[in-house]
C-alpha cells in the first residue's frame, strides 16, 4: 500500500433533519479496490457523491492525495464516477459519449481518437463505436459508461452500484471486467454496493457503512473470520448467535454453558458462529460439541441447511454437504472447533431493535 | 424517427430500466384470450378505434384543403357553371398587396419565433434553478398562456398604441408631448405591436415546453457530465441544450405556423395594407364581388402550402434529431 | 405518469435518490451575486409577463381615462355592469361560449380516446400517416382550411348554427386530444388491463373502471385544453357561425372595434377569468407535460 488516495475526515452530511452520514473518517488506500458496503439508506451513495463533488459535506474534509477537495467543483476533481444508471448522453453515439470528457478538456482530435479507440477496444466495444446509445443492451451501456470514465485516466474510479440493474450472469461478467481493469490500470477504485457477496468477490478492501457510521474496514476475510461488531457479523450473514456473558476474560453461553476465552471487558456478549464453519457429528460427550435434535433440513443448492434444536433450547443452523443424510428428530451433535465462532459485545441497540 | 408530433412519447425511457415487455409489438397486441368472444382481428380493431378521429380529419381538414385548392382553380360546388383556370394564382403573382403581405407575414412570424425561442429557453433555465419561488413563477408563466391571443392583442393595443400606457409614461417623463409624437407601434408598416403580442404570448409557451423537456433526467445527465469534467458552460452547450433542442424546435415550428396563420392579432394590431396573408385571404373572401373568391382560396392554399412546408421541415428536423438522440 | 418535480427546495435527486445540490459548492464568493442576479432576472420576467395586463385591468375599471393621464380620472363599475346588463349580448355570449366549449371538450375527448389508444398502444403500418394526419390540423391554420369547407356548411344548413360551430371546432381539438391521450396510452402499463380481464371484467368495463381512472390526469388535461381552445376560438366561429353564433371572442372583437375601451376591457376580463381559474386549478397536471403544453399554442 502506498498510503491513502482518498481521505475522509470527520465527514457529516444531513438532508434537512435526516442525517445521512454521521462522522465518517476513513482512508481509502491508493491502488486499492475498496467496496463501500452497506444496506440501502446507510449513506454509502451520499458518501460517494461527496467524494465525487456532487454533494458537499456539512462538516469534515475530503482529501485526494492529501489535498483538500472542499470547494473544488465536481468537474475539477480527478475522479471518474459511474452511476447506477448508465446516463449515456442520448444525443451522442457510443464513440462521442466516450470522447465527451476529453472534448471538455479540449484534447486535440487525433489524441482523442486514439485514446477513445484504445479504451473501446479494451471494453470490447470497438464494433459498436458508431452505434446510437439507445440501441445498446444494458451491459453494453454500462461498459460505455465505464469506458467514458476510464478514458480520462482518473486518480480514482467511483462506481455507484453500477451493475445493480443487470441480471445475474451479466453482473458477474461485469465484475470480472472491472476487476481486470483495476488490475491492469491500478486505479484506486471505490465500489458502492449493498450486496456483501459482490463486495467480497471484487474488492480487496471493504469499508462497511451502517447507519451513517463506519462499522469496520479491512480485507474481506476479516469480516468472516473476525467481524468487528455484531452488526457487521449480522450483515455478513451470520445466522447463529449464542448470547451469554463475559467475566474475567471468559465468555459463557447462557443456554449451553459453552465457554470461550475472550479479550472483551465484562458484560453481555454474543458468540456468533457461521453455519459453514461447524459440522454435524454423532453425540460423544466431547467438550467441543453441542447436543441437540435436527428439526428441519433445507436443500440450498450447494449445501444442506440443517436446523438443530439444542438441548438448552437454542436453534443452531449448520451447513453440511448435500450428501449428508439427516433424520429429523434423531439426536445428534454439532462439532464446534475452537476456531469456529467469535465472541462479540452485545449491541444493545441492535438487540432491542 | 418515431413520432412526428411533439414529445408525446414517454420521457426518453430510462435506458437502464428493463425493456418493457409490453412495448414489443408481438406481446402487446395479443389480446387476452376469451372463450366466448371471438377475437377481432387486430387491423380491424385499430381501424375501428381510429375511425371517428380520422373521420373528423377527413371531413373537415382534408375536404377543406381539397376544396380550397379546387375553388382556387375555379371549381364551384353546387354551382352549374364553372371552369378551371389559373387566373387566381396569376392575380396573386401580380398583386402588390400579396407581395407586401408575404414579406410582412414572414417578418411577424420569424422574429417572434426566434425571439420567443431564445427567451423561452432562457426563462426555463432560470426558472428551474429557482428555489421556493419556482412554483409561483412557473405558475404565473402558465397563467399567461391561458390568455387568448385576442385578449393579448387588446393588451398590446392598450399598452403600445399612441394613446396607450407607454405613450402616457413617455409624456409623463417629458419625452413626448402629443400622442402622435410617440412612435407608432400599432397600425404601423413594420408590425411592431404584432411582434410584441406574439413574443408576449409565445415566450411562455416555449418556456413551458422547455421546462417540460428539462424535467426528464436532464439533471442526472448534467451530473454525469460534471463528473466527466464539463464546466457549467460546457454542460449547457454540450448536454443541456442538445437534450432540449428537439422539443423546443418542435414548439418553435408550432409557433411559426401559428403566427403565420393567425388572423385576430394582425387584424387588430396591423393595418389593412400591407396585411398578413390570413387577413388578405379574408379581405378577398368577404369582398362583395364574388369573383374574388378564387383569389381568397389561392391565398388560403398559399398559407396551407407554407405551413405544410413547416410540418415537413419539422418532421425532417425531428427525424434528424431523434435519430441522433435515439 | 410524471414524477412530481421537487417542490420547494433547490435540491435535485440523483439516480440513487440522494439529493444533489444545484450550486457549485461552498464557493461562497459566488453564491450571493448569482442569487441576486437570478432574482433580478426573475423580476424582469414577471414584469414582462404581467405588465401588458395592467392597462387592461385598469381600463376595465376606468370611468374616464384621457390622454395623457397615467391613472384614470375616475374609476367606475360601468364596465362590470355592462357585463351583467341583460340588454347586452354578454350573458348570452357567456352561455353560448361555455356550452360550445363544453360540448367540444366532451366530443373531442370521446373521439380522441379510442384514437389515442390506437396510436399509443399499437405499432401498425400507416401509423406514421395517422400521426401526420393528426399533426397537420394542429399546424395548418384553421382559417385556410375553413374557407374551403364553408360552402358545405351553407349547403347543409349548418352555417350560422351552434351545431355547425361545434363541428368545425372539432377540427383543431380532436387531433389534439388524440395526441395527448396517445402519449398517455403509450405510458400506460397494459398489464393493468390484462389483470382486470383476468379478474372477469369485460372489455368495456375494463376501459370504464380501469383504463379511464388510470388515465384520468391525461383525460383531464385533454378536456381542459380542448375546452380552452374552443373558448378562445375566433376565426372558425366567425366563418361558420356567420356572426349569428355570438361567442365571447366575437363579442370582444366587435367591442375592440367600437370606441368604448372600458366595455372592451371589461369583456376581455370576462374572457380571461375562466381560463385563468381552470389553468391555475390544473397547474399541477399541466406542469412537466409538454404534450399538454402544445395545446396552448392554439389559444
Amino acid at each position: 500500500m502506498t498510503g491513502a488516495a482518498i481521505t475522509l475526515a470527520g465527514v457529516r452530511k444531513s438532508f434537512g433533519d435526516t442525517p445521512a452520514v454521521r462522522d465518517l473518517t476513513t482512508d481509502i488506500p491508493a491502488g486499492s479496490f475498496t467496496a463501500l458496503l452497506g444496506p440501502s439508506g446507510c449513506g454509502k451513495s451520499t458518501t460517494l457523491a461527496m467524494i465525487a463533488g456532487l454533494l458537499h459535506p456539512d462538516t469534515g474534509d475530503i482529501r485526494f492525495d492529501g489535498r483538500s477537495q472542499l470547494g473544488v467543483p465536481a468537474e475539477h476533481r480527478p475522479a471518474g464516477l459511474v452511476f447506477q444508471k448508465p446516463l449515456l448522453f442520448p444525443h451522442l453515439n457510443v464513440e462521442q459519449n466516450v470522447a465527451f470528457g476529453l472534448r471538455m478538456r479540449r484534447l486535440d482530435r487525433s489524441q482523442t481518437r486514439e485514446r477513445v479507440a484504445a479504451i473501446l477496444d479494451r471494453v470490447q466495444l470497438t464494433a459498436l463505436a458508431r452505434r446510437r446509445v439507445g440501441e445498446l443492451s444494458g451491459g453494453q451501456e454500462q461498459r460505455v459508461a465505464l469506458a467514458r470514465a476510464l478514458v480520462l485516466e482518473p486518480r480514482a474510479l467511483l462506481l455507484d452500484e453500477p451493475f445493480s440493474q443487470l441480471d445475474a450472469t451479466l453482473r458477474a461478467e461485469m465484475r470480472r471486467l472491472v476487476k481486470d481493469l483495476h488490475t491492469e490500470s491500478g486505479v484506486t477504485t471505490v465500489f458502492v454496493t449493498h450486496d456483501q457477496t459482490e463486495a467480497v468477490e471484487v474488492a480487496d478492501t471493504i469499508a462497511l457503512l451502517l447507519d451513517g457510521h463506519l462499522a469496520g474496514q479491512g480485507d474481506p476475510e476479516m469480516f468472516y473470520a473476525a467481524p468487528p461488531s455484531l452488526a457487521a457479523a449480522r450483515f455478513f450473514g451470520v445466522t447463529n448467535e449464542l448470547p451469554g456473558t463475559v467475566r474475567d476474560g471468559q465468555f459463557t453461553a447462557a443456554a449451553t454453558g459453552l465457554r470461550r476465552p475472550t479479550t472483551l471487558p465484562d458484560g453481555p456478549a454474543v458468540l456468533v458462529i457461521r453455519p459453514e464453519t461447524i459440522s454435524l457429528t454423532s453425540p460423544s460427550g466431547d467438550d467441543d460439541t453441542m447436543v441437540g435434535v435436527a428439526v428441519a433440513a433445507r436443500f440450498a443448492g450447494t449445501h444442506l441447511a440443517v436446523d438443530v434444536q439444542l438441548t438448552g433450547g437454542f436453534l443452531v443452523t449448520v451447513y453440511t454437504p448435500v450428501t449428508t443424510s439427516v433424520r429429523l428428530g434423531a439426536p445428534l451433535a454439532i462439532d464446534l472447533p475452537q476456531a469456529a465462532g467469535v465472541v462479540l459485545a452485545a449491541d444493545r441497540s441492535l438487540v432491542s431493535g | 424517427m418515431n413520432q412526428p408530433h411533439l414529445d408525446t412519447r414517454p420521457p426518453p425511457a430510462d435506458p437502464s430500466a428493463p425493456a418493457r415487455l409490453a412495448r414489443s409489438p408481438s406481446s402487446r397486441h395479443r389480446s387476452p384470450s376469451s372463450r366466448h368472444r371471438p377475437t377481432v382481428p387486430r387491423g380491424i380493431r385499430i381501424a375501428v378505434l381510429l375511425a371517428p378521429a380520422m373521420l373528423v380529419v377527413a371531413v373537415f381538414f382534408l375536404t377543406g384543403i381539397t376544396q380550397a385548392v379546387g375553388q382556387s382553380l375555379g371549381y364551384q360546388p353546387f354551382l352549374p357553371h364553372w371552369r378551371l383556370s389559373l387566373d387566381a394564382y396569376q392575380d396573386l403573382l401580380t398583386d402588390p398587396a400579396v407581395r407586401a403581405s408575404l414579406l410582412l407575414t414572414a417578418r411577424v412570424a420569424i422574429i417572434p419565433t426566434v425571439l420567443s425561442a431564445l427567451l423561452g429557453v432562457s426563462a426555463a433555465l432560470l426558472i428551474r434553478r429557482l428555489g421556493r419561488s419556482r412554483n409561483a413563477v412557473s405558475g404565473i408563466v402558465q397563467a399567461n398562456l391561458a390568455v387568448p391571443h385576442l385578449v393579448g392583442a387588446l393588451c398590446m393595443l392598450l399598452l403600445l398604441s399612441q394613446g396607450g400606457l407607454l405613450s402616457r409614461v413617455s409624456y409623463a417623463v417629458g419625452a413626448t408631448d402629443i400622442p402622435a409624437a410617440f412612435p407608432a407601434a400599432t397600425g404601423d408598416r413594420f408590425g411592431w405591436a404584432i411582434i410584441a403580442a406574439y413574443v408576449w404570448k409565445e415566450t411562455p409557451f416555449l418556456t413551458v415546453i422547455a421546462l417540460a423537456a428539462l424535467g426528464r433526467g436532464v439533471e442526472d445527465l448534467e451530473n454525469a457530465a460534471r463528473s466527466l469534467g464539463a464546466r457549467p458552460w460546457q454542460r449547457l452547450l454540450h448536454v443541456t441544450l442538445p437534450l432540449i433542442a428537439p422539443a423546443v424546435t418542435g414548439g418553435a415550428v408550432l409557433v411559426f405556423a401559428f403566427t403565420a396563420g393567425s388572423y385576430e392579432v394582425p387584424y387588430l394590431l396591423g393595418r389593412p395594407f400591407p396585411a398578413t396573408l390570413p387577413v388578405v385571404a379574408l379581405q378577398y373572401y368577404n369582398a362583395t364581388d364574388l369573383t374574388t373568391r378564387p383569389t381568397a382560396m389561392a391565398v388560403a392554399v398559399l398559407i396551407t402550402v407554407l405551413s405544410g412546408m413547416m410540418v415537413a421541415a419539422y418532421l425532417f428536423i425531428a427525424g434528424r434529431l431523434s435519430r441522433r438522440s435515439l | 405518469m410524471t414524477a412530481k418535480p421537487p417542490t420547494t427546495t433547490t435540491r435535485r435527486v440523483t439516480a440513487q435518490g440522494a439529493p444533489i445540490e444545484a450550486t457549485t459548492g461552498p464557493g461562497a464568493r459566488w453564491v450571493l451575486p448569482v442569487r441576486m442576479g437570478r432574482r433580478l432576472l426573475v423580476g424582469l420576467l414577471l414584469v414582462a409577463a404581467l405588465l401588458p395586463l395592467v392597462p387592461l385591468l385598469v381600463w376595465s375599471l376606468a370611468g374616464q381615462w384621457r390622454y395623457p393621464a397615467l391613472l384614470p380620472q375616475q374609476l367606475s363599475l360601468r364596465g362590470m355592469q355592462l357585463l351583467v346588463d341583460p340588454r347586452s349580448d354578454t350573458l348570452r355570449g357567456l352561455g353560448t361560449s361555455a356550452g360550445i366549449a363544453a360540448a367540444v371538450a366532451v366530443l373531442a375527448c370521446l373521439i380522441g380516446f379510442p384514437a389515442g389508444r390506437a396510436i399509443g398502444l399499437y405499432r401498425f403500418r400507416g401509423r406514421r400517416v395517422v400521426q401526420f394526419l393528426l399533426l397537420a390540423p394542429v399546424i395548418v391554420p384553421g382559417l385556410a382550411v375553413t374557407l374551403g369547407i364553408q360552402v358545405f356548411f351553407v349547403r347543409y344548413h349548418l352555417s350560422d348554427t351552434v351545431v355547425g360551430v361545434i363541428l368545425v371546432q372539432l377540427m383543431p381539438t380532436v387531433p389534439y386530444a388524440a395526441v395527448i391521450l396517445g402519449a398517455a396510452f403509450a405510458n400506460l402499463d397494459i398489464d393493468y388491463e390484462r389483470q382486470a380481464r383476468s379478474l372477469g371484467a369485460g372489455p368495456l368495463r375494463v376501459q370504464l373502471f380501469v383504463t379511464v381512472p388510470l388515465l384520468r390526469q391525461a383525460i383531464a388535461v385533454a378536456a381542459l385544453m380542448t375546452f380552452l381552445i374552443s373558448w378562445s376560438e375566433y376565426v372558425l366561429t366567425l366563418l361558420v357561425g356567420g356572426g349569428q353564433v355570438k361567442t365571447l371572442p366575437l363579442l370582444l372583437f366587435a367591442a375592440i372595434g367600437s370606441s368604448d375601451t372600458t366595455a372592451a376591457a371589461a369583456l376581455a376580463m370576462l374572457v380571461i377569468v375562466p381560463p385563468l381559474l381552470l389553468v391555475l386549478a390544473a397547474a399541477r397536471l399541466l406542469s412537466g407535460r409538454s404534450a399538454g403544453a402544445v395545446g396552448f399554442g392554439r389559444l
